[in-house]
Order: C-alpha cells, then structure tokens, then sequence
C-alpha cells in the first residue's frame, strides 16, 4: 500500500520564476496562497486557481494547481463559471485593486451578490503598476505622481471591504503582505467558509509607490470577533481607515448554487455537434 | 509536547524560512538581470539549508508539534531570519545584500539570547544559548564580509531607463 505523504507549500509552488520586481508585496501573497493550500489538505488538481490582467493576475503560473489567467476583469466570472460547473473543486480567484475594482468592478459586485462559494483575493497596491503607475480606483484622491493626474484624481477612492460588505459577500478579511502567515490563515478561513470571500490583502508597490514600504507601521490587527450582521460591520467599517487587518465580517448566506441536472448526455452533445 | 519539541519546532522553521526567502529573493534578482546579487542570495539560501539540517540533526529522534504557518510565536511578523521582502530593491548590490544579511542573523541572535534568557527549561536554555552562539558567530562572519565590501555610490539606485516613467 502507498502512503501519500501530505504536500507541503512547496508542492505548491511552479518552477516558473515569478515577473515581479524584487520588494513587490506579491511575492508574500503567493508565499501566503501557497501555506493555505497546503493547510487545506486537498489534491492539486481538486484546485482552480483563476485571475485577470496585471501583475498580480500572473500568480497562478506560479502556482501548481489548475490556473486561468484571463481577461482584463473578467477573472471572476470565469471562476464563477468553474465553479458552478464543477462545484466539487476549490475555486481561488485573484487579482489587483484596478482589474478587480474597476475594469472588473461590475463583476465585483455581482459576484458578491450571487455568493458563489470561492475565494477573491485582491491584491491592492492602489495603482496600475504594469502599465507604469497610474492611479487606480483605491488610490487616495491626493496622489499626484502620476503624469496622468499630476494635482491627484480628486475622486474618492473605492473602499473594497466596505463595497463587498454591501453588495452581498458572505466573508470579509483584511491581510497585509508583510505579514504573509496572517494572510495564509485568512485564505484558508475563506476557503472553509461558504459563499463569496473576499480578502482584501494590502500589498506594496515599490516601485511605483515606494511610501507604502510605511504600511508595516500603520496597519493593526483587530481585536473584535469578525461580526456576523451586516449591521455591525458596517458600523464597524464606517470608522475603519483601511488598515485594519482580520476577519472583518463573517455571515451565513447560503451559497449560491442553482439546481444540478443534465440537460444532454455526452452522447447528444456529440451528436449535435456531428450534425 | 515539551518544550523542547515546540522550540526547535520553531527553529527548524525559522532556518526553513530563512532559507526560502533567500531564493525567492534569489530568483526575483536574476529575473533582473542583477547577477550578482541573485549569487549572493543563493549562497545565504545554502547556509541557512545548512544550518536547518544542523537544527533538525537535534530533532531527529523527537515528535515535534505540527504547527500551522500562523501558529509559531514569533516576536515579528514572520521567522526573525526571513529577509524583509520590502528591503529590496533591483538594483541593490551586493553591499545591500550582505547588509541585510547581516540585520537578520543579529534578528536570529537576538531571537535566541532572548529564549535563552526567559525559558525555565535547562534543555532550552542550553539549545538557545548554543544557537545564540551559532548566530552571534555568523553576525561576526557577516561583518568582516561587509567591510570587504565597498559602500555602492549614493547614486546606486539610479536607472538611465527606469521603469518609473509614466505615459
């Protein structure tokens, strides 16, 4: 009889070496996707790991489990997609604030409303690093680095956790990539949990926005239990300034997931598409 | 489980860490063409595996306690050894590198000394206070190879074709 020795995070990981710059805080998120799932104990191919466009999105290659890596925003209706036609797989979808809040902003939104059981982790560094730093929808309407919008957007910027919460998504978390160990359990918590999860990983660019090497010193663990009612966390998140990592909401929808019935056999698909 | 058994748990992943980190940065610096720094980096990653063999050689015969990522107690936010992701820069030189190197081995040192210090369990405190040693000597190894090094230019960081130009 084999034994199966259980896959550390290394088994995790591809051996493709990742296109980030050196600082980047994607590197922890990876570090951190990797420990959960080896933490979550299922085989790789049982896993689906789905993303957009931009520097974050390119992290399921370096992963070993079934990855996607789709189109601009798009990332969770594709998961959505996989996981409905195969809802015995763990669907993981990941991206950045630009591609997950604004090119995908409308897919956001649906997506924590229809509360499909996987996983959104979105990577915010509050610019579009590889398009070489413009403003994106989570940047601070005052940062003016960008040629494009040298006296700053002037338009306050989108607060994902809070936007998750009141569209609908079942768990809510805030990590930050400096503390990748944190992040691994919160990935692994939102896994377990039914429905839409949103983890909101704050995670620098230093390139492009260097002062957020700072971010070790401003965030703070909270020391609440997650709420459970839309109410409380919203009252919660409404005094919250955005550095303030845990569970933030943990509800009890009921996933969303329609009746299963065949509609044609393998056989009638092969004939329809023979005729 | 002994106390034993949890400390050199968390010794074995503090070098694993160590270790790992140091590839990643490794990699992430050859991807950047910055050869020279990747070699470094490599070399750290070779003695941090050293040492990991040298601690789980203590832990051989022992039932060590299986701990999740986030259930070591570490006084940061990750394994004290684990280079700060965040200090690098793709242009660092070696200089840098060793710097750093250097800044976690005292973080590794300190780590021990302070268990070797607090603990009640002699066993500990005789494994602690061997480590500190261990680490205390590299901090040594460490410093003269950063006075080999000359300090880079204040301009080091300088790019002729930066990626930071926008439009």
């Amino acid at each position: 009889m084999t034994v199966q020795t259980p896959l550390t995070h290394q088994d995790f990981k591809s051996d493709v070496k990742p296109i980030w710059c050196p600082g980047c805080g994607d590197f922890s998120v990876l570090s951190a996707v990797t420990k959960a799932l080896a933490e979550l104990g299922r085989p790789r191919e049982d896993i689906a790991f789905i993303s957009g466009i931009g520097c974050s999105s390119r992290i399921p290659a370096y992963t070993k489990v079934y990855g996607f890596h789709g189109v601009h925003g798009r990332a969770l209706a594709i998961a959505a997609g996989v996981k409905l036609a195969r809802p015995d797989l763990t669907v993981l979808a990941a991206g950045g604030d630009g591609d997950g809040l604004s090119i995908g902003g409308n897919h956001f939104m649906h997506a924590c409303r229809r509360n499909v059981d996987m996983t959104y982790i979105v990577m915010d560094n509050q610019v579009y690093g590889m398009t070489k730093g413009q403003a994106s929808p989570t940047t601070a309407p005052d940062w003016c680095n960008s040629k494009l919008t040298p006296e700053g957007t002037g338009i306050s910027p989108v607060e994902p956790v809070r936007l998750a919460l009141a569209a609908g998504a079942n768990f809510i978390a805030r990590g930050f990539a400096g503390n990748p160990n944190e992040v691994a359990r919160l990935i692994l918590e939102g896994i377990n949990h039914p429905g839409f999860s949103l983890i909101h990983v704050l995670s620098p660019c230093v390139t492009y926005r260097p002062e957020q090497r700072d971010w070790k010193q401003a965030v703070h663990a909270s020391d609440a239990t997650p709420a459970q009612l839309i109410a409380e966390a919203m009252h919660r998140l409404a005094s919250d300034d955005g550095f303030t990592t845990g569970v933030l909401f943990a509800g009890n929808r009921q996933a969303f997931m329609p009746p299963r019935r065949n509609l044609a056999t393998i056989a009638d698909l092969e004939r329809k598409f023979a005729s | 489980m002994s106390e034993v058994a949890a400390f050199l748990a968390h010794a074995i992943a503090l070098e694993a860490e160590a270790a790992e980190r140091y590839d990643e940065l490794a990699d992430a610096m050859a991807v950047h063409n910055n050869e020279a720094v990747a070699e470094l980096f490599r070399k750290l990653a070779h003695f941090s595996r050293l040492h990991h063999a040298e601690v789980k050689e203590h832990a051989k015969d022992m039932v060590l306690p299986q701990l999740k990522p986030w259930e070591y107690q570490w006084q940061t936010a990750e394994g004290p050894e684990a280079a700060p992701v965040e200090r690098t820069h793709y242009l660092m030189t070696p200089y840098h590198c060793i710097h750093l190197a250097l800044q976690n081995e005292k973080r590794g040192h300190q780590y021990y000394a302070d268990i070797s210090y607090k603990t009640n369990d002699p066993e500990v405190k005789r494994l602690a206070k061997e480590f500190a040693d261990e680490e205390a000597e590299h901090v040594v190894m460490l410093e003269k190879w950063a006075a080999n090094i000359k300090a880079p230019e204040p301009d080091w960081d300088m790019d002729l074709d930066p990626p930071v130009v926008s439009d």
